[in-house]
């Protein structure tokens, strides 16, 4: 095997992916009643077409999109429509959700289904996934046909399809590339197909030898990368792989290249040859905060509470419960929020787990400095912001800082790096829109 | 179920395990083996200067924060005893008890607490309280120089005084006789005897010049010798506390190269500059001067592993830690050589401690992606 790659910078938590990465992915059936958020993806929430009482149908459109940067619903369930109302989100405080509901599950085929997409061309394919509804489903929810609508001045020449999963704890892409990793081939190819791009490769860290094997004897082309945080970033996993540094403020498509999560790829494996929207994902359930770590493939609308329920409970000491990955997710006070495209894992962590320092003054160690990927300085970053200075914080790059939290994860006074350096972003960014 | 609240906190939720007051404790647990060389050279009394004056530095940082409304549990996160014990390493041993006192609480009230404290202290509070201890008592400070061992033999502490430094250099070569003073207090001795050489040269006593140059030489080249290195290492040798057993502060380098708290980039590039401007203008003359000699004798290691590489006061990007390090061995190899002292390794830290921010700000390291600016 090729020499695993990396990119300068980072850290290596413990992974306690051992936690859940033995349990096989369980469908679970949608609850009584789900809540559909209207905003799973990122950019405008689509705008609901139904309302109470209406009947509707598994994979009927319940949100039409609204914009460029925007998606259409589906509903994942037969059933009625109870109301259109205001909820607690996992990533917002609260969003628009249209709460069904259920009656039955079956269906899910809306669209014609394409045995052979080489006969339909991008175009087709790109405006399928669309009102699919697929979005990216590693964290970020950006809406993926917009990736694979790049300006005509770019010369996009390299797929490469991320299945680093670096976040500690989560092994939902890991168990979908054991379990289904047809799907993600042929979603892989339908992406390069829709992109015109030859050079396309799966991006997986060495942590997961067990996928890495599987991948490569479905003759895909697998790209070992050494296990560190933040491998699966986006500009990282460009680095790592071709070399390339997106330019600061820029894209993955200023270097020619598109990145796409491994449950993005099986879900536009479902959208193109099964005709199906995007209603489910998988979600890893763990932490020692939750009796029975599990992986789950449940629909959107689902509540946090449901999964809970479904897997035995919380133990005694549960203190902190996430949405998404350790480092970068967020905490949320209440689990009752449902399951979106984007939700990748839900946390329950003890006391023990998490990290409970009282924040002293920065003993300026540099050790952020040392491992921060995007080579910023985030110490004085923070700094400057707790002082206000926000021309100074822009000054050591408070812009192009990311929040993947490895500056924060490393220091030892327990500042609170990430908070500080947001808060800068959009202290500038208020500025400038000021100055403009 | 729903009913159930959970804790709310700011991402990342995991980290790593080390704290600000681990890694002082850690700086204390390093310093502890040249502790135990000090108290085996220079006997219990050197114990006692560094347990007074860690032990006034806790007090002096609990007051002040007593004072100034701030959560004193900070006087116990480690970083005043660090202080308290580096001062106290600076110290020769036969300085009066209220020496190391007075010192530690100006270092922390003056170098740290008036400037807000952990974190905050532009210089390294340690070096600031012997800087302000070598200007106040300078005799004091320099006639207490103890032989080691000379506690064992109940010899007068005052071994080292300028009549006696004299009174070796009439005998040297003779190695034994070089550990009463320091060994940098000879080597300057010899430049004079160098000056004093080519004055008479200039006057046209060249038998007197040569004479002088001969025993300059002497001195020199029993100065270079292995018994020299070997009593440095080891620490049978005169000069501060801390500074006498080259091993052992080696000893505590390696342990905290293993924790983690210490970052080579500045002793390396200091203690490497150090020995090549010790070859390139150390000796007589130009580019015959001994590396190992300067890197192993005076306060050059003490200071580069414990001080150089200060968190607090020093750079903290990659490329600033290097440049600090390469101005810092150059100001100690031009004090040693030009300045008024034998030893220039405080001095050239604390001028470096100030223009850290500045070293910073000009040591930015490109943003991932972003196109080198010029200027």
């Amino acid at each position: 095997m090729i020499k695993a790659r990396s990119f300068k910078g980072g850290i290596h938590p413990p992974g306690n992916k051992y936690l859940s990465s033995k349990q096989p992915i369980t469908r679970l059936p949608a609850p009584e009643t789900v809540w559909v958020p209207l905003c799973q993806h990122m950019g405008v929430p689509s705008k609901p077409t139904v309302s109470k009482g209406d009947k509707v149908t598994t994979g009927q459109e319940i949100g039409s999109q609204n914009g460029f940067i925007s998606l259409p619903t589906h509903s994942p369930v037969n059933g009625t429509v109870k109301s259109v109302e205001n909820f607690p989100m996992p990533h917002r405080r609260t969003g628009p959700c249209v709460v069904i509901e259920t009656e039955s599950e079956d269906g899910g085929q809306v669209f014609e289904k394409w045995d052979d997409y080489s006969s339909h061309s991008p175009a087709e394919i790109t405006e399928r996934i669309k009102l699919a509804g697929v979005c990216g489903m590693g964290g970020a929810s950006f809406p993926t046909y917009v990736k694979l609508s790049p300006p005509p001045d770019k010369n996009i020449d390299t797929l490469i399809i991320n299945g680093i999963e670096c976040e500690p704890y989560l092994t939902a892409d890991h168990r979908l590339m054991l379990e289904n990793p047809d799907d993600i081939i042929l979603g892989m190819e339908i992406l390069a197909y829709t992109l015109g791009v030859e050079n396309c490769l799966l991006g997986i860290e060495i942590n997961k030898p067990d996928a890495i094997k599987i991948m490569d004897e479905k003759g895909c082309c697998v790209l070992p990368l050494k296990v560190s945080y933040p491998q699966g970033a986006e500009k990282q996993l460009i680095d790592a792989a071709t070399g390339r540094e997106v330019p600061a403020g820029g894209l993955p498509l200023d270097v020619g290249v598109v990145v796409q999560n491994v449950g993005t790829a099986a879900a536009v494996a479902k959208a193109v040859r099964d005709g199906e929207p995007s209603l489910r994902r998988i979600i890893t359930l763990t932490g020692r905060g939750v009796i029975s770590p599990a992986n789950y493939d449940a629909c959107v609308g689902t509540l946090f509470s449901d999964l809970i329920g479904k897997s035995g409970g919380y133990t005694e000491d549960v203190k902190r419960l996430i949405s998404g990955g350790p480092m970068m997710g967020m905490s949320l006070y209440t689990d009752g929020v449902p399951v979106t495209k984007g939700t990748s894992g839900v946390l329950a962590l003890t006391d023990d787990e998490v990290r409970d320092v009282v924040e002293s003054p920065c003993i300026r160690c540099g050790k952020c400095v040392d491992v921060c990927p995007l080579r910023l300085i985030p110490n004085l970053i923070a700094l400057a912001a707790e002082n206000e200075k926000w021309k100074l914080a822009e000054e050591f790059g408070a812009l192009n800082c990311m929040a993947c939290g490895t500056c924060s994860y490393v220091c030892p006074a327990g500042r609170y790096l990430v908070h500080y350096i947001k808060k800068a972003q959009d202290a500038i960014r208020a500025n400038k829109g000021k100055e403009a | 179920m729903a009913t159930r609240r959970f804790e709310l906190a700011m991402s990342p939720h995991v980290g790593a395990t080390q704290t600000t007051r681990k890694i002082m404790f850690d700086v204390v647990i390093a310093l502890l083996p040249a502790l135990a060389a000090a108290t085996w050279f220079f006997g219990p009394r050197a114990l006692l200067i560094v347990v007074l004056s860690a032990a006034t530095a806790v007090v002096a940082e609990y007051l002040c924060l007593k004072f100034m409304k701030r959560p004193v549990s900070f006087a116990l996160d480690g970083s005043a005893i660090v202080t308290g014990m580096l001062l106290a390493y600076n110290l020769p041993s036969g300085v009066p008890l209220w020496l190391p006192v007075i010192g530690t609480a100006f270092a922390i009230v003056v170098g740290k607490q008036a400037f807000g404290g952990i974190g905050h202290n532009i210089v390294n509070p340690a070096l600031l309280g012997r800087a302000f201890l070598m200007a106040s008592f300078p005799i004091l400070m320099t006639a207490g120089w103890v032989a080691p061992d000379a506690w064992n033999s109940s010899e007068d502490i005052a071994w080292g005084t300028s009549g006696i430094v004299q009174e070796q250099l009439s005998t040297i070569p003779m190695a034994d006789a070089i550990s009463g003073a320091t060994p940098l207090n000879v080597l300057k001795q010899t430049f004079d005897l160098d000056a004093s050489a080519q004055n008479a040269h200039n006057e046209g006593n060249t038998a007197e010049a040569l004479s002088l140059e001969e025993r300059a030489d002497g001195i020199r080249s029993a100065l270079y010798s292995k018994s020299t290195y070997i009593n440095l290492l080891i620490g049978r040798t005169g000069g501060c506390l801390g500074e006498t057993s080259v091993i052992l502060l080696l000893v505590g380098a390696i342990y905290l190269v293993m924790r983690g708290v210490l970052e080579l980039r500045l002793p390396i590039s200091y203690l490497g500059t150090v020995a090549v401007l010790a070859w390139v203008f150390g000796g007589s003359g130009w580019f015959n001067g001994d590396p190992l000699f300067h890197v192993l004798a005076g306060g050059v290691i003490l200071g580069g592993i414990f001080m150089v590489s200060d968190m607090v006061t020093t750079p903290v990007t990659p490329k600033g830690r290097i440049i600090f390090g390469i101005g810092a061995g150059l100001l100690t190899m031009v004090i040693r050589r030009w300045g008024g002292y034998p030893e220039g390794c405080s001095y050239s830290i604390l001028l470096m401690n100030l223009v850290t921010p500045l070293i910073d700000k000009l040591t930015l390291p490109r943003v991932f992606g972003e196109v080198k600016k010029n200027g």
